[in-house]
């Protein structure tokens, strides 16, 4: 269950039209290291995740993802509400126009539609955090590469904001990791699949 | 972990450690000071940062307003934040007193708010006076759409 609170977890607030930006930080809306993407991986990673913490970790993030998504389209809308057909054309924001005109709809900074193969649900504890820890990475470099491209402020507070929370995700990844291996078998973390072989793991 | 193994990843428990100030967490992106490690392409000067402040606005009721979605943001944020570092440090009894701080602000902020200007979630609909505007609409619609970008 899930309750909608009607604020952003940060404030955007853009007040220069700019079809180019749009089309760049949108690919963190749909984009393969995107927050719908995150948001999707981990809620799905939850059900069978064999520490009851992970799976309470997992909810928590994968609820704050929402949230950025919620951002990065907020960002997006506003770069392009006042959009003129002259803007769209200048920026390349012409083929996007053609298909969506001001609407969101999650792809790519490419253009690549949003897909469920941007992520895996492996069903394997260390496999799905392994693949978690490595998403948190993509996502920051994204956000590196658009704080190098996007001179205005009022896109960068939030993008500077969101890069941060990577970085803080990572780390939760790593520590729900750690609380994965002490339920396995310490001489051989491979023995057996905790999501699969449940009999097998360690009772506390 | 005592054993340095092979073959898998390994990040070190994070430590409680020093804390920014609610205003300053947001900004950031983090109430932690050890996990504040920002890009050198995005060292921007001060005065840029305007996007966590209320506007210049001149009526009165919109300042008020905005000072104290402001809080509520910064409240929230490092509920937010501490929330997930109670998930691996279910123990840790200075974050645990913290987090429970900031949830009773959270929780008497979002009354004010709603009892002033509008509803933020289904639950704070209880506490607007009539759930009715001055048109006699419910109360939920009341406020701008978060996307607009209005409010702070």
């Amino acid at each position: 269950m899930w309750t909608y609170e009607k604020r952003l977890q940060f404030p955007v607030k853009i007040t220069k039209t700019c079809p180019k930006t749009a089309q760049l930080i949108i690919s963190q809306y749909g984009g393969p290291d995107g927050e719908l993407s995150a948001s999707l991986r981990y809620l799905s990673q939850r059900y069978t995740m064999p520490v009851k913490a992970v799976g309470g970790l997992l909810t928590d993030i994968g609820t704050e993802e929402l949230a950025h998504m919620e951002i990065i389209c907020a960002m997006v809308y506003q770069l392009t509400r006042n959009l003129t057909i002259e803007e769209a054309q200048a920026a390349g924001f012409d083929a996007y126009y053609i298909d969506h005109t001001c609407g969101l709809w999650p792809q790519a900074a490419a253009g690549v539609p949003f897909t469920a193969l941007e992520f895996q649900s492996k069903g394997d504890a260390i496999a799905d955090l392994t693949e978690n820890l490595a998403a948190e990475q993509k996502a920051r470099t994204v956000y590196d590469n658009l704080l190098r491209m996007i001179p205005d402020p009022e896109v960068r507070e939030p993008l500077k904001f969101l890069r941060t929370r990577e970085i803080v995700h990572f780390q939760r990844f790593g520590e729900a990791l750690e609380k994965t291996k002490e339920k396995l078998n310490e001489k051989n973390y491979y023995f057996y699949n905790p999501e699969f072989d449940k009999q097998m793991i360690h009772k506390e | 972990m005592n054993l340095q193994h092979l073959s898998i990843a390994s990040v070190p428990i994070q430590s409680w450690g020093p804390i920014y100030d609610g205003a300053l967490a947001l900004k950031k992106g983090t109430i932690f000071q050890d996990l504040d490690m920002p890009f050198f392409a995005a060292n921007d000067t001060e005065t840029t940062n305007r996007c966590c402040e209320p506007s210049n606005a001149s009526d009165p009721k919109q300042q008020e307003r905005e000072a104290m979605m402001l809080q509520i943001y910064q409240v929230s944020f490092e509920a937010d934040d501490l929330r997930l570092y109670l998930d691996t440090h279910p123990q840790d009894a200075q974050a645990l007193e913290l987090l429970k701080n900031r949830l009773m602000q959270r929780r008497q902020l979002l009354k004010n708010f709603a009892q002033q200007f509008y509803p933020l979630t289904m639950d704070c609909m209880a506490n607007c006076e009539q759930m009715q505007d001055k048109t006699g609409c419910y109360c939920w619609q009341e406020g701008p759409m978060p996307w607009e970008g209005a409010c702070v």
